[in-house]
Parts: structure tokens; C-alpha cells; sequence
């Protein structure tokens, strides 16, 4: 028997998915363990041989892949323990990654501090040399101010080396200059160099992305290389791949070699969760959301396409890295309630999190937090949390609802509990608005699925605050990034930055080096497909750029189909120019299609995807309509449309399955999900065992 | 008569409410971000996106930065009066007069009636800073300007489109008068961004009724106004005095104009009283009305709750004295182009005077701006070319108890919402060809808290016929960023050219320098903010820390922070540093 397991390291629950070659096989929480994850993962994998009643030994033998989703590196960052690193740039240009182009992030506050930047001043050192915008060299590199930077490089314990300079992304070669003198004399260090990890215009983007590449390198490869121990001592002998922010995954020799790939990977594999949830209803654009006890990630697909950003940022710092687009906002299970002085009550973004957690986990947490409210509004039952093993206290939830929200605003507690639940789904709601109708899209034209222990509750009151009608909990909505781990390919991007005017027709003078950057970023990406044993027929690469009006700051990344591209002699920019104006329209609400502006072309860029076997899906044979048999009980609940309490009905979500209908109001429980089905609402399981939530015509929650 | 009953406050839909006027602000400031060319709008985000109701009061409101809070309110009220009811759907109405409610030429407001049925009851409304308005020099910033019309076409409210159609005939008026296409392509984007605006509070009016909203309004503004109301009642009552300069007015050498202010803190009110500030002068160093009231509102933000919602309930307590005829409320015609550029000097005023009810909160003094606006013809493009420098203005912020000044952070007017240009893009998109951009070592002022870091920037210049508009201030030793408590001044601005025939030119605070020729050196240093607290409380670790970054020189940290550092190894003499710091020499 072939295994495949999906492994998320979180920041409490370690998520496992393991496939066996008919689909889904078992799914699996351990504790995070965040000084060695690895140690978290092995125990994982023990636990699930022992799920299957097979030796340890046999049972990881048996194991073909494991794709692994890991936040070490995020983690490093996030709390300044990344490697020792040095920065070594052009003369002059020193600060560029202290001063991130001098933002105050809060305007009006004058204690905001800047972040701590991953290399301090005195490690940032200079180099004589320079580059000029059209990548011509104006001075050769001085070698020896490389070298006396490697000598105080040594002297101070550096472990990373970061080396970016002017305009490298239009000429690399006084950085690889640099890169040789100092892998010569410090042959031990992680290299960073910013002409391979980004070729891409923006010094300080550019700069940022290498640093960071740096300072997490030593630690992703440290901990590659421990857990890879670790599974070669348990002779592991399947593949091991590694997610990353780009919703791909990639081996971990690659992956090492660009350790900020990872650094957004956490929700990275929503959007392939939530294709796979999808595939039973050949629905191919939907919104995913997933709520835990502290943040809330929503990321929209749309046919098929998760929308990538190189924008992102850790820790304030850019990292300009294609990666999924997902925002992620502070809402979850143990968001705090609060008032303001003028009297407005407000949830999060502040989090009671695990620890102390919410009120009712009687841990000593005194803040009313959205899990309280939830239990005090019957949607969670105090003996069913996470399937019993945590037993809320109610009492302790009203107390701290009634003493810190209700009295202060003089309403009764159940209203004040309300008031809660209303207001955090309308912030997770304006989360969602932000990548939808903010780039452009109308969220009713995309179902929600609604994943994350404390997501389902929640998930029909955020659609109806946008108007979509459609909720989907998946069968895995507790591991969601886990199932989705085993159902990406590998990926890999590549840029290269020309700024010039878009060219008129394939005779134009800039077609050469157009056809020159995409041929190496070609080559590039064959052989890194091939080096992960990816055959020819199952290498897909796709060209996109980024263009912009003449004069414009913000770049639109086009996506350009193949039939535009068909040979690179004759690319069809007339197409291209044409699906700009399009995309600049749908994105921003006009274009310049007949004012004839001048199109100018930035960046080139190529994705490469190395098409990988997905395990089936298990699909469920379909039973009667009926639910009785699931019907675990009855309990009050608050039902808002009505405002006030009604018995309802409470299903056993594990006991139902395809076929299954049942109209709301109801609340569907399992071990670590809870569905809220609101009146007006039917629900009912696909072949894939996802609850579907359809609103009846006309009706909102 | 019956007494009418308040209804019911609501928290819960007032909450929402508040987030989705926020939301709808937000998603018309980011298509302005979008969509629009000029650099000073996308990249330094020279904006401000609002919502305002049938009377022209603020529902809320997104300012890019901080100068701008105060933008649009004015204009709004005064396009109401006057239009009256001859006001309709589809109309769009363009606003810059600053003699009418306008802040400065260079802003144009875009205004977007919102109608409910046949009844006015809303208005969309965004204002950016056009990179240009006519007048006699492009790009608005004019040091010889002695009246408006050598600053800027005037343009009072006027309809660009009725009814939903554009008025082709004013709109060429309008453009006819200006130089810059992107200004018009701006100008769209801005409808555009009113449009989405419209939109958004539509959905709104229709989730809610027209009654409801009106009523969820009023306590909004009701809810915010509590909350200024409490910061304020939090100041112990009295009248506080502070004063300012600003420093030469482009026309007179050696000139100063001063600021004089007296704060009075009643309860839960508190005026702001300008009158004794220096009589308007005979330049463009003079500011309307509207730019004052920003420069007030804004510096007020800092000094209350950052959380608080903006609209108009927090202007409620405030009251503003501002006679006409100061250089702080300037009389028509006067030039004012440099009215926002006065916010520091306003500022300093009002950290002064606060600094004895509130010495927490307030900061020393900041770098005060100093730009340089360049025009020219860029020879590998064989077109012209325009940049204000962004890259290169912005010094540091004053420190403040418990945190030191922020470094590059530059003018108070946008504390940071601008973003220094991109080196990269810089040379793509000028003639330039950078030498140097890096902290200014030993700018901070020397403080308990250090004032923020100032920046040096060169770079040559490989434009023809290029021609220079210094508009700013803070080259004099005494306009230096004011330390606070014991805290030492920042250091100064200056601009210098250097000339390929080895002749040099230091710059004045305002004045225009033309025939710049191509390879001339420009470097300017941009100051570093004020100090707070004696220097010598400063944990001397953390002055070490600043030495070994080559940030503070070890001569500074022994004459300014009393702390002894050797200057090869740059090992700390904790001996010594006690020593000094107990004065013995």
C-alpha cells in the first residue's frame, strides 16, 4: 500500500492528512512543538501507523510522499531569531533596508516603533561599483572593499551573507563578481544574491527579499536537514516535498537555495484545498476562508487561478516573492471584545489565543472573546468542544460577556453576545471585500468556503453580509491547508526586469532581448523541473507581465495565453496590449484603450509547474435523504432573525454524509467543526462529503 | 409640543456602520492609488478620499496624509451654499479656490452629489495635489508669486458635469490653462474614485433606509465626539501659550514670521487662539484659512487616542481663532502656495504649548521640510520632465517620551504616509544618476530619547535646461527641529549645487535658480528631528549601539551623551562614561 500524507505545522496544532490509494484515510491534530517542529512531525507520523495498526518501520516505508507545510522560517522572523547575517550593497546606498523608503505605518502615533531590520548598520557594509539602469557596468567591482568586508564578516560570526546592488536586476554580473569572492572565503555561509533570488527592479523590495532570503537560509536548511535525518533513520525512502508562499510545492535542495519562498507558505495551500473540495461540483472560481483561534485568511480563486501578489510583507519588511494572495486579518475563536470611549464596541484584533484563551476555558482568561459569545448563543455546546476534550464553563463566558460588554453598554447579555457575533462577521466580511470587490470582483459570483475549527459557525452570516448564497464546509475543513498540501504541483517563478515601452509588432528592435530573457528564464526552468524529476510532458511554464500606462507607479501582472506566444519570434502584442487595457478596466474601472497612451512593458515572468499525480478523492456512496438517524439532540440557540432563542435541532456531522438534506435552523457538530445552519437555509453533503449551505431565493441570514 | 424621544443608541449598527463608511473611503483612496499618473498622487499619495452629508459634514474620511484631514470639509460646505438647490444627479463639481474653503491651489477636490430618490443626501468627494494648476511656473510651487494668479488657475465651484453630462466647453477651459495632460487623466481618475464612493454609500442607503442611516449618523457623530470629548477633559484645564517661527518669506532676507498661540482647555472644549501671529506677507509664505485648521486638526491627532474615527464629530469641541490678515489666514489675492508648508512651524506652536499640560504626549520639534521641485528636459527621452524629489526631503521626527524621533520619516504634514522614491525607478524615470542616499550621521538631536535621523542625498544631474523651485525651510540655525525637556536640537537643511565649472550654490530656503546645467552635483541634507530628555539619561548602551552603526560619531557621544567610547575598538569606557556624566572632567 502507497501513503501519501499532507503535514501543516502550525503554531498550536501540528495538521496530518494521510491518503491511501482509495482517498482519504485518517486525519490527525498533535501539539505544535516549536523549538524542534521536526519532533512534532515524527510523532504525527508514529501516531498515524499506529492508527492504521501497522509497525512504525513498515508503515513509513510504505509512505510515498509527504509534503510538508512549515513556518519555521516565518516564525525566525517574526520573533528576530534569523541567522546572523551581513549585507554587503553599493557604496552610498547603505540604509535602504532600515529605512523602507521612510514609512510610519500609523500616521498619528509617534511611539510606533520601526521593526528591528535583520542586518543592524554595522553589518551592512559597501562596495565600490556600479551598474547603470540599462545594466551597463559604469565601475567594475572593488575587490578589495569585498574583502575587507568578508574579514569583518568572519571577525563577527556571520553566518548568511546578503549581497544586492544597484540595477543588478538589469546586469548581475558585478554581484556575482561578489558572490565568488566571498563563497571563496567564507565557503560555509548561506548566499544570497539578489540577481538570483529576484531580478527585479526596486532596490528596496529587492534588497528586503534577499536579506530575508539570507536570514532564514541557514535555519530552513538546518531544519530540513534534521527532519530529513529523522525520516532516513526511520528509512524513509519516498519524497519529500516542501510548501511553499507560491501555492506550489518544491524539493528541498531548491527550496533551501530560496528559503523566503516559504516565509508566506502557512495558508498557501487554501487555494488547492479548496479546488479539490470543488472538483465534485466542477466549480472552478469560489472565495476561501479559514478562521482559527486567532486569524482569519481569505483568498479568492477564479477559474482555477488563485490571485498572486508580490507585494506581501513580514514583520513590515517587503518581501517581493510571487506568493498567494491571501489576507489575513485578526479575527478568530478567541478575539477579544472591547469598547471604545465613545462607546462602540469593537472585536479584536487582539486575541486571548490558547493561552489564557477565552473565558470559558476556565484557563483564568477574563476577556469576553468570540467563543464565548458563540457558546452563550447555543452554537457551540459546552460538552462538545473539540469533541469533549475541552469542557466549557457557560457560567464564566455570561459573567465576562455580561460584567465587561453588556453592563457597559447597558444592553442585556444575550444582545451584548450578539453584538459580538455581528460585528466580527462584519470585519471578516470587509476581509474578504478587500480581495474581491477591491480587484475588481463581485463576491456573490463566488461561493464561500468556509473552513477552520471556528469558521462553519460563522460562514452563512459572512455570505449574507456580501450576498453570496452558497457556503461550502468541506470535509476537511479542520486540516484544510493539509488536505490541500497533497494536491499542489511544483512550482517554480522566475523574473526578469525590462523597462521599455511595450513593442508595437514582433519586428520591433526590443523583440531580441525580450526573446533572449524569456529563452534563459525557459532553460531555467526546465532544468529546474528536471533536476525533480519532472518529465518533459508534465512541465507546464507560463508567461505573465507586468505592464502599465506610461507613467504609472503600479504595475498589472497580464497573464499572456499561450496562443499569444505561440514561437518567440512572433509574439502577438497587439493580444497582449489588449488583455492590459482589460485587465487595467476590470481592476480599476477604466482604461486607455482609445486615448492611445503609451503601454510600458516592466517585468517578464515565468511560472513553472512540474504537474504532480493528486491522490483520488474518496467519494461517498449516497444515502437516503433522511437524517434522523444523525439527530443527536435538541438545544436553544439564538436565532437573529427572530431575536431570541428556539430549540434546535443538533445533527452528528460525522454520522451524515452524501445524499444527506436537511433544512435549517440546525447546528451540525463534529469532533472539531461546527456548522450554524440558519432558517432559510438548506443543507446537504456532496459526493465528496462537503456540507452545502444554499440560501433559499430570497432570503438572508 | 410632545418632547421628541432620542431613540434607542444602537452600539452594535454603529460599530458596523463606522466600518463600512471606512471600507467605502478606503476602496475610492486605493482606485486613486490605482489609477491615477502623477507620482504625487500614487507614490507619495498626495490624497484624500471622504464621505460627507447633505450639509457637507464629514462621515469619514481617509487621508494619505496627515495634512489633509481637514481638506475637503471646507470646500464641501461651500460648494453647498453655492449651488443651493440648483444641485442634481450626475452633476460633478471641481473645487481648488482657497479663498473659498480650499487649502492650497494645487489641491483639486472632485465632489459627487449622492442622491436618495430626488433628496441630496450625501456627497463623494476626493482631493489630490495635481503636479499642475497654471499660474506662471509648472508645478504650482512659485517663491516670486506676489498675488493667486502668478500661483494657479483659480478654479471656484464649478459644474464639470450636469446631469451626467460632461461640459465639454468648461472642461477645455479648464485644461486649456493648465499644462500637464496627466493632470487631466488625474482628474478622471478622481471622478472615478467619487463614482465608487456613490456606489458604496448607495449600498449602504439601501441596506439601511434613508431614516435609519440618518439616525445611525447622528450617533455616530455623537460617539465620536464622547471620545474627543474624554481626551480632552483628560488635559487639566488653563490657558497654554506656545510660539514659533517661520523663517524667511522669499522676498526679504533674514525675515521671520511668528506664530503666536494660546490653547485655552475648559472642561471638555478647547480653543486654539492664533491671534498676535505675524501679519500676512508680501510672498507666497502665507496660508489660507483651511491649511491652518489642517495643520492644528492634524497635530491634535497625535495627541489624543489614534483609534478615533474621522468625522465630524471631532471638531465639535474644538474651537479655532484665527483672525484674517496673519500670515496664518492671509487675505485675498495673497499667494499661499506655501500654506501647507507652514504645518511645521504650526505644529512646533502647538507641541510648545501643550508640552506643559501634556508633556507626554507631545514631541520635539521635527525636521522641518525643505523641497526642491526640478523641471527639464530629459535628453534619452528627448522629452521634458518634472520630480518634487521626494527621495531626498525627508528628515527625522522629534522624539517623544519613551520612544526616540523616527528616522526619514520627513515633513510632519504626511508623518510618514509618503514614501521616499524607489533609487531604481528614479534613474529610470529622470535624468539623475544617484551617488548617494544614506542617514545622516550626528543629525538626531541628543536626547534621553534621540530625535529621529536625518538623510544625505546626491546625485548628478544629467538633465538640460533644468531649472530648480527650493520651497521649504529650516536652513537657518535656528529653524533647527527645537529639542524638548533637555533634549538637543537636530541639525539643519541645505541644499547645495555644485556646478561642473567647480562653482558652488547653497540654495535658499525659497527662491527659483534656473539654467541648471547638465552634470551640475546635487546634495541635500535633510535634517534630523529633535531630542527629548537630558542626553545624558540615555542608556549609554544604546548610545554605543548608535557609534558602532556609525550613526552618532564618538566625539558626539562623549560631548553630547557624556559617554566615553574608545574610538578604535569601539569598546565602551563604562568608568570613564560615569565620570562625565557626574561632570567630572
Amino acid at each position: 500500500m502507497a501513503f501519501k500524507i499532507g503535514i501543516d505545522v502550525g503554531g498550536t496544532f501540528t495538521d496530518f492528512l494521510l491518503m491511501g490509494p482509495t482517498g482519504r484515510t485518517a486525519v490527525h491534530k498533535e501539539l505544535s512543538t516549536p523549538a524542534d517542529p521536526s519532533i512534532a512531525v515524527m510523532a504525527g507520523v508514529a501516531a498515524l501507523a499506529q492508527g492504521q495498526t501497522m509497525a512504525f518501520d513498515r508503515f513509513v516505508r510504505d509512505i510515498e510522499i509527504i509534503v510538508h507545510g512549515t513556518t519555521v522560517t516565518t516564525n525566525a522572523v517574526l520573533t528576530g531569531t534569523t541567522a546572523r547575517t551581513g549585507l554587503l550593497t553599493t557604496r552610498g546606498f547603505r540604509d535602504a533596508l532600515q529605512m523602507r523608503r521612510g514609512v510610519r505605518e500609523q500616521m498619528y502615533d509617534n511611539r510606533y516603533h520601526p521593526p528591528a531590520p535583520i542586518v543592524p548598520r554595522h553589518l551592512r557594509l559597501p562596495a565600490t561599483e556600479r551598474v547603470d539602469a540599462e545594466g551597463a557596468i559604469v565601475m567594475p567591482l572593488a575587490a578589495a572593499d569585498v574583502e575587507s568586508a568578508v574579514d569583518r564578516f568572519i571577525a563577527e560570526g556571520i553566518e548568511a551573507v546578503a549581497i544586492c546592488f544597484l540595477h543588478a536586476h538589469a546586469n548581475g554580473s558585478n554581484e556575482q563578481a561578489a558572490a565568488r569572492l566571498v563563497r571563496e572565503r567564507l565557503p560555509r555561509a548561506y548566499v544570497s544574491v539578489s540577481s538570483e533570488v529576484l531580478p527585479q527592479v526596486r532596490f528596496y523590495e529587492r534588497t528586503s527579499t534577499t536579506v530575508l532570503n539570507a536570514g532564514v537560509g541557514p535555519i530552513l536548511s538546518r531544519y530540513l536537514r534534521n527532519l530529513t535525518q529523522k525520516l532516513e533513520q526511520a528509512h524513509y525512502r519516498g519524497t519529500l516535498l516542501i510548501m511553499q508562499s507560491n501555492g506550489g510545492v518544491a524539493a528541498p535542495a531548491s527550496v533551501a537555495r530560496l528559503a523566503a519562498m516559504t516565509l508566506l507558505s502557512g495558508p498557501a495551500a487554501a487555494p488547492a484545498a479548496g479546488l479539490a473540495c470543488m472538483s465534485a461540483q466542477r466549480q472552478t472560481s469560489f472565495i476561501t476562508v479559514d478562521m482559527g483561534g486567532t486569524s482569519f485568511d481569505a483568498a479568492l480563486v477564479r477559474k482555477g487561478q488563485p490571485a498572486i501578489t508580490t507585494s506581501g510583507t513580514v514583520n513590515r519588511y517587503a518581501l517581493a516573492l510571487p506568493s498567494m494572495e491571501i489576507n489575513t486579518i485578526g479575527a478568530g475563536g478567541g478575539s477579544i471584545a472591547w469598547i471604545d470611549d465613545g462607546g462602540l464596541l469593537h472585536m479584536g484584533p487582539q486575541s486571548a489565543a490558547a493561552d489564557p484563551g477565552p473565558a470559558c476555558y476556565g484557563r483564568g482568561g477574563v476577556e469576553p472573546t468570540c467563543t464565548d459569545a458563540n457558546l452563550l448563543l447555543g452554537y457551540l455546546a459546552a460538552d462538545y468542544f473539540a469533541g469533549g476534550r475541552i469542557r466549557l464553563d457557560a457560567g464564566a463566558a455570561e459573567r465576562s460577556i455580561r460584567e465587561r460588554i453588556a453592563r457597559p453598554l447597558r444592553m442585556d447579555v444575550v444582545a451584548a453576545a450578539h453584538g459580538m457575533f455581528h460585528v466580527i462577521n462584519v470585519n471578516m466580511a470587509s476581509a474578504i471585500r478587500e480581495i474581491s470587490v477591491q480587484k475588481g470582483y463581485d463576491p456573490r459570483e463566488f461561493p464561500l468556503i468556509c473552513a477552520g475549527g471556528a469558521g462553519p459557525i460563522h460562514g452563512a452570516c459572512i455570505a449574507a453580509e456580501l450576498g453570496i448564497a452558497r457556503i461550502v464546509v468541506p470535509r476537511e475543513s479542520s486540516i484544510f491547508c493539509a488536505s490541500g498540501m497533497l494536491r499542489t504541483d511544483l512550482k517554480h517563478d522566475y523574473v526578469r526586469s525590462y523597462a521599455r515601452a511595450l513593442p508595437q509588432s514582433h519586428a520591433g528592435p526590443e523583440n531580441g532581448r525580450i526573446r533572449l530573457l524569456l529563452r534563459a528564464m525557459q532553460a531555467e526552468a526546465r532544468s529546474a523541473l528536471k533536476a525533480e524529476g519532472i518529465a518533459a510532458e508534465r512541465q507546464r511554464l507560463h508567461i505573465s507581465m507586468d505592464l502599465r500606462y506610461l507613467g504609472q507607479y503600479h504595475e498589472v501582472g497580464v497573464h499572456v495565453p499561450d496562443k499569444a506566444i505561440a514561437t518567440l519570434d512572433r509574439i502577438d502584442w497587439k493580444a497582449i496590449r489588449a488583455l492590459f487595457h482589460q485587465q487595467h478596466d476590470r481592476l480599476y474601472g477604466y482604461c486607455l484603450r482609445e486615448e492611445d497612451t503609451p503601454v510600458e512593458l516592466l517585468n517578464l515572468r515565468l511560472s513553472a509547474i512540474g504537474v504532480t499525480d493528486k491522490p483520488a478523492l474518496k467519494r461517498q456512496r449516497r444515502s437516503s435523504a433522511g437524517c434522523a438517524h444523525a439527530l443527536k439532540g435538541r438545544r436553544p440557540a439564538y436565532r437573529p432573525d427572530r431575536g431570541g432563542f428556539r430549540n434546535l435541532p443538533v445533527y452528528d456531522g460525522d454520522r451524515l454524509g452524501h445524499g444527506n438534506r436537511l433544512a435549517g435552523p440546525a447546528i451540525i457538530e463534529s469532533v472539531n467543526t461546527t456548522i450554524v445552519v440558519p432558517a432559510g437555509y438548506l443543507a446537504g453533503y456532496d459526493v465528496l462529503g462537503n456540507c452545502i449551505l444554499n440560501a433559499r431565493r430570497g432570503h438572508r441570514a | 409640543m410632545k418632547p421628541r424621544v432620542k431613540p434607542r443608541t444602537d452600539p452594535i449598527q454603529v460599530s458596523v456602520l463606522q466600518r463600512r463608511l471606512k471600507s467605502i473611503t478606503e476602496e475610492m483612496g486605493l482606485t486613486l492609488l490605482r489609477t491615477t499618473r502623477s507620482p504625487i498622487l500614487n507614490e507619495a499619495r498626495d490624497f484624500v478620499t471622504g464621505l460627507y452629508d447633505a450639509r457637507g459634514r464629514m462621515l469619514e474620511q481617509t487621508e494619505y496624509i496627515p495634512v489633509l484631514a481637514f481638506a475637503l470639509q471646507p470646500a464641501c460646505e461651500n460648494v453647498l451654499r453655492f449651488f443651493g438647490d440648483d444641485i442634481h444627479p450626475g452633476d460633478v463639481i471641481l473645487h481648488n479656490d482657497v479663498f473659498s474653503g480650499g487649502n492650497q491651489n494645487n489641491d483639486v477636490a472632485v465632489f459627487k452629489p449622492i442622491f436618495h430618490g430626488r433628496k441630496l443626501v450625501a456627497w463623494a468627494a476626493c482631493k489630490g495635489h495635481q503636479a499642475d494648476i497654471g499660474g506662471a511656473v509648472r508645478g504650482g510651487y512659485n517663491p516670486e508669486a506676489r498675488e493667486v494668479w502668478q500661483e494657479a488657475l483659480r478654479i471656484p465651484a464649478v459644474k464639470i458635469y450636469e446631469r451626467g453630462k460632461l461640459r465639454r466647453d468648461v472642461w477645455n477651459l479648464i485644461f486649456a490653462n493648465i499644462r500637464l495632460k496627466i493632470v487631466e487623466e488625474d482628474i478622471k481618475a478622481q471622478i472615478g474614485g467619487c463614482t465608487v464612493g456613490e456606489r458604496g454609500y448607495k449600498a449602504l442607503l439601501a441596506r439601511l433606509g434613508p431614516t435609519k442611516l440618518e439616525r445611525l449618523l447622528g450617533e455616530l457623530f455623537d460617539s465620536t465626539e464622547k471620545m474627543v470629548r474624554k481626551e480632552i477633559s483628560g488635559i487639566p484645564d488653563g490657558t497654554y501659550r506656545g510660539e514659533s517661527y517661520a523663517f524667511y518669506d522669499g522676498v526679504t532676507d533674514g525675515t521671520k514670521m511668528k506664530i503666536k498661540l494660546a490653547v485655552s482647555v475648559r472642561g471638555e472644549q478647547v480653543t486654539f487662539d492664533f491671534s498676535g501671529s505675524s501679519p500676512q506677507t508680501p510672498g507666497f509664505v502665507n496660508a489660507p484659512q483651511s491649511a491652518t485648521a489642517s495643520a492644528l486638526l492634524l497635530t491634535f491627532l497625535m495627541l489624543i487616542k489614534p483609534d478615533i474615527p474621522h468625522n465630524a464629530g471631532i471638531l465639535r469641541p474644538i474651537r479655532i481663532v484665527n483672525p484674517e490678515g496673519s500670515f496664518l489666514n492671509a487675505r485675498f489675492p495673497a499667494a499661499t502656495t506655501f500654506g501647507n508648508s507652514i504645518t511645521g512651524p504650526t505644529s512646533d506652536a502647538i507641541f510648545r504649548a501643550f508640552s506643559q499640560a501634556l508633556p507626554k504626549m507631545v514631541t520635539a520639534g521635527w525636521n522641518r521640510f525643505l523641497g526642491f521641485a526640478v523641471s527639464g528636459h530629459d535628453p534619452r527621452h528627448d522629452a521634458p520632465y518634472v520630480d518634487i524629489l521626494f527621495l531626498s526631503l525627508k528628515g527625522g521626527s522629534g522624539a517623544t517620551w519613551m520612544a526616540d524621533g523616527y528616522d526619514h520619516i520627513g515633513l510632519i504634514n504626511c508623518a510618514g504616509g509618503i514614501l521616499a522614491q524607489d533609487y531604481e525607478m528614479f534613474e529610470i524615470h529622470d535624468p539623475h544618476f544617484l551617488v548617494k542616499h544614506e542617514y545622516l550621521p550626528d543629525s538626531a538631536g541628543a536626547g534621553r530619547w534621540r530625535g529621529g535621523l536625518g538623510v544625505e542625498t546626491e546625485f548628478v544631474m544629467r538633465g538640460d535646461n533644468v531649472t530648480g523651485v527650493a520651497f521649504g525651510d529650516g536652513v537657518e540655525e535656528e529653524a533647527r527641529a527645537f529639542g524638548f525637556f533637555g533634549g538637543k536640537p537636530g541639525s539643519r537643511n541645505a541644499i547645495t549645487l555644485s556646478y561642473p565649472d567647480g562653482t558652488r550654490r547653497q540654495a535658499k530656503s525659497k527662491e527659483i535658480i534656473r539654467g541648471i546645467p547638465r552634470g551640475t552635483v546635487y546634495n541635500q541634507v535633510a535634517g534630523g528631528g529633535g531630542g527629548y530628555g537630558d542626553p545624558f539619561e540615555r542608556p549609554a548602551d544604546l548610545v554605543l549601539a548608535d557609534v558602532r552603526n556609525g550613526l552618532i560619531g564618538v566625539e558626539a557621544a562623549r560631548a553630547d551623551y557624556g559617554v566615553c567610547i574608545d574610538p578604535h575598538t569601539l569598546v565602551l569606557d563604562a568608568a570613564r562614561t560615569m565620570e562625565l556624566r557626574r561632570g567630572i572632567p
